[in-house]
């Protein structure tokens, strides 16, 4: 009844044993068949269900979609563990080969804001992912890449991109942006990240943050839904005019 | 006075930050952050200190009156005992 397959997500090969059809047509883009050993085996069971489903708290979720949540937090445990990598919910657009990341709480508008960039550049702009892309420390360098959890609008890429901004997201009647430093920001991240309980991963992750909000240029956005407001965040964060 | 187990200082992107870790993070999933003299006072406190020695940490490495140190503590300690962080 399990079925076994091999993906390549966030470039981290592993095997996923499964017990729904939803986690693995979730997954599909990302399966992967070449010669690379994979890393470890994440085996679904009841009890990880059983987890998900206290975490979610009042909110009643199908098992199957359960799992899926269970997978992806197995997956980035793995990461931040091994791997120098976070979980960033965020909407991920890239725009020349280089990556400028939305963030806020569910419901502020970063899918909306990373729709008005794509309207706006059409093809120029690549949906990296729309929900819970993953960041990674590779050689100095920070990546984003697109995972299987995209969000409602089901937009990602299985592909990988530079950090180029970090952008917190405000609803506001007017369209301004403006730089901000890495403390007005770490709360913001820190909110938007998985916290383990672990004092080693946590510190994996604070070296992770650290480095990040110290090498990428940060920004606050308040803005509206209009043209305008994507116009603003462009201009700031791709031509480096405030 | 002394701060509880399961509470870890760090400093992250120039920011002093505090959270629970292992079993405290059921009662406490917040962050807590300090300022510079709030960390310098928080180290003292992972050791366990009385009050007087905590104005007498603080005159000691500021350039501080000694009824402004008093009140600073006082302050800290005050914030502390509400948010349950200490013993």
């Amino acid at each position: 009844m399990f079925s076994v397959p091999r993906y390549k997500i966030a470039d981290v090969v592993f095997d996923a044993q499964l017990i729904y059809g939803y986690t693995a047509r979730l997954c599909e883009k990302y399966l992967y068949s070449g010669g690379d050993t994979p890393e470890f085996t994440a085996v679904m069971d009841k009890a990880d269900v059983d987890a998900e489903k206290k975490a979610a708290g009042a909110e009643n979720f199908p098992d199957y979609y359960l799992e899926s949540l269970a997978l992806f937090r197995k997956l980035c445990d793995y990461i931040l563990t091994y791997r120098q990598g976070i979980i960033f919910h965020s909407s991920a657009v890239a725009v020349d080969g280089k990556a400028y990341l939305f963030t806020a709480p569910s419901g502020t508008g970063k899918s909306t804001h990373a729709r008005l960039w794509r309207e706006m550049l059409g093809d120029r702009a690549v949906m990296i992912n729309d929900d819970k892309p993953i960041i990674r420390y590779i050689d100095g360098e920070f990546y984003v890449y697109g995972t299987p959890w995209n969000g409602k609008h089901r937009l990602d890429t299985n592909t990988r991109a530079k950090v180029a901004a970090i952008c917190e997201i405000r609803q506001g009647k007017e369209n301004e942006i403006r730089r901000i430093t890495p403390k007005d920001m770490l709360l913001v991240v820190m909110n938007q990240t998985i916290r383990p309980k672990d004092t080693e991963k946590l510190d994996n992750l604070f070296f992770i943050l650290d480095k990040l909000l110290s090498s990428v240029p940060l920004y606050r956005l308040k803005c509206d839904i209009s043209t305008e407001a994507a116009k603003t965040s462009f201009r700031a964060m791709v031509e480096n005019k405030i | 006075m002394k701060i509880k187990d399961g509470f870890i200082l760090r400093e992250v992107a120039g920011s002093f930050i505090v959270v629970a870790v292992g079993e405290a993070v059921k009662n406490f999933n917040g962050i807590v952050n300090l300022n510079e003299t709030g960390a310098f006072l928080w180290k003292i406190l992972e050791k366990g200190a009385e009050r007087e020695d905590l104005i007498k940490a603080l005159l000691s490495e500021y350039e501080v009156d000694e009824k402004t140190a008093a009140a600073d503590v006082s302050a800290f300690t005050d914030k502390l005992r509400e948010a349950k962080l200490v013993l």
